[in-house]
């Protein structure tokens, strides 16, 4: 574990490193645009956190194994706040670059959407007691909820292919030292999750340890 | 099948004799169309882009009432119990419930939607009479199919009549915003090619929603 928290913190200063001093700015865009080196590796791993809780779901449908719950529960957890970060960070992009903070692009759609799904899979969670029950009806929603993803950017993208675009996303064409700047971050949010995902189980096992000592005394 | 009609049978008859869900649900979906027109400014010309938005929010508010109760109904005296003990397998319990959500819908839009019709001036002629009857019935099924599996789980948690828009709206947004969208353009008018894409849009997800509802009920009601 100390090992991880050190890879994962040294692998950030790289990246900060890299992004801030390393990598050029960028001639149009500015400064604003070293944003997308943390919007993009939380995108990626914002979904990547929902696409696990989707098989964790599964896994405990079919297994029922108290084990999969606790996966699935902390990597929507994980995946709710990335998510909130990307559609944060990504408003403080556009507000300069497209204009406005917010616009009904298919991406930009789908994070809120997903975001209101598993925001509404937390609530949930919260208004059950039971353990069994709780982790059934939580992997139900997960798996109801990444289904849903396909649709919701299907349908974002035909809205907008009938009505005009108003703002055209420019094809990105990176800088090879841009791309290498990006990949470190990558890399470095991806230990990050690992980091937060073997802590909150940690914490989530650990807590359901004190309930069954609990049970046992009283 | 014929569990299925037994079950369907038994919350009907349950329904008429109360008539508790489908008096609010009815009375809801007055009132919504009542306020957005008020809302929006009286005396307005409402354009037909908006008003196919309005109409739906109206039936998907008061359809949740009706949802809610069905599972509820059961779980007063546990009655759902004896239903699982009954030799009736849960997916047929699913398809009975998913049914009766289904009648209670139309039974609701059969009255809602004149309403709708003379509160906001639209236009529904004979021509496209079976292209809107199309959409309304598309909506429904996907409605209900993910409605039915979420009801019963809403059911099982503490606060469950706020839980079940809570879960089913954010899922329901694709095929709420393709419904919407196929609705404005019939109502202004336009020819059936600019809006059948939407239209197997909610087809898609009717059939995707309606397969997974159906296999992961068991999960939920055995847990219930």
């Amino acid at each position: 574990m100390k090992i991880l928290v050190s890879i994962a913190a040294s692998l950030f200063l790289i990246a900060i490193y890299m992004i801030f001093s390393y990598t050029p700015t960028e001639a149009v865009m500015g400064i604003v645009q070293k944003i997308f080196y943390f919007h993009l590796p939380l995108a990626f791993t914002g979904f990547f956190s929902f696409f696990v809780s989707f098989i964790c779901g599964v896994l405990y449908l079919v297994k029922k194994d108290s084990k999969y719950d606790v996966y699935g529960a902390t990597s929507v957890e994980i995946g709710v706040v990335l998510t909130t970060l990307v559609l944060i960070s990504g408003s403080l992009w556009a507000r300069p670059i497209w204009n406005t903070w917010w616009t009904w692009d298919p991406r930009l759609t789908t994070a809120l959407i997903l975001w209101l799904i598993y925001v509404a899979y937390l609530i949930l969670r919260m208004s059950i007691e039971q353990d069994g029950k709780r982790a059934s009806f939580c992997a139900v929603m997960a798996i109801i909820g990444f289904v849903d993803v396909p649709i919701v950017f299907f349908s974002a993208r035909l809205w907008r292919t009938i009505h005009p675009v108003v703002i055209q996303k420019d094809k990105i064409a990176l800088a090879s030292s841009m791309k290498l700047s990006l990949l470190i971050a990558m890399v470095a949010f991806f230990a990050l999750w690992t980091v937060l995902f073997k802590l909150r189980t940690k914490t989530l096992f650990l807590n359901e340890r004190v309930k069954r000592l609990n049970n046992k005394i009283l | 099948m014929k569990n299925i009609i037994t079950i369907v049978k038994k919350d009907l008859k349950l329904e008429f004799r109360k008539r508790e869900s489908l008096t609010s649900m009815l009375f809801f979906g007055i009132l919504v169309l009542v306020i957005l027109n008020i809302a929006i400014g009286i005396g307005q010309n409402i354009a037909p882009s908006i008003s196919g938005g309005i109409l739906w929010v109206a039936v998907i508010f008061a359809a949740v009432l009706g949802l809610d109760r069905v599972f509820s109904n059961e779980k007063e005296n546990r009655c759902i119990d004896g239903l699982l003990l009954s030799p009736i397998e849960p997916e047929t319990i699913f398809i009975a419930k998913m049914a009766v959500n289904l009648i209670f819908m139309i039974i609701v839009e059969l009255i809602i939607i004149p309403i709708f019709i003379v509160l906001y001036n639209s236009s529904i002629t004979l021509e496209n009479l079976p292209m809107f009857i199309a959409i309304v019935l598309l909506l429904n099924i996907g409605f209900s199919a993910v409605g039915t599996l979420l009801s019963a789980i809403s059911s099982g948690t503490r606060r469950n009549d706020i839980m079940l828009p809570i879960l089913l709206f954010p899922i329901l947004i694709p095929l709420i915003a393709a419904t919407v969208k196929a609705t404005s353009e019939l109502l202004s008018g336009s020819p059936v090619e600019k809006y059948s894409q939407w239209l197997y849009l909610t087809l898609a997800f009717d059939l995707i929603f309606f397969g997974s509802s159906y296999l992961l009920f068991e999960h939920v009601i055995k847990e219930g």
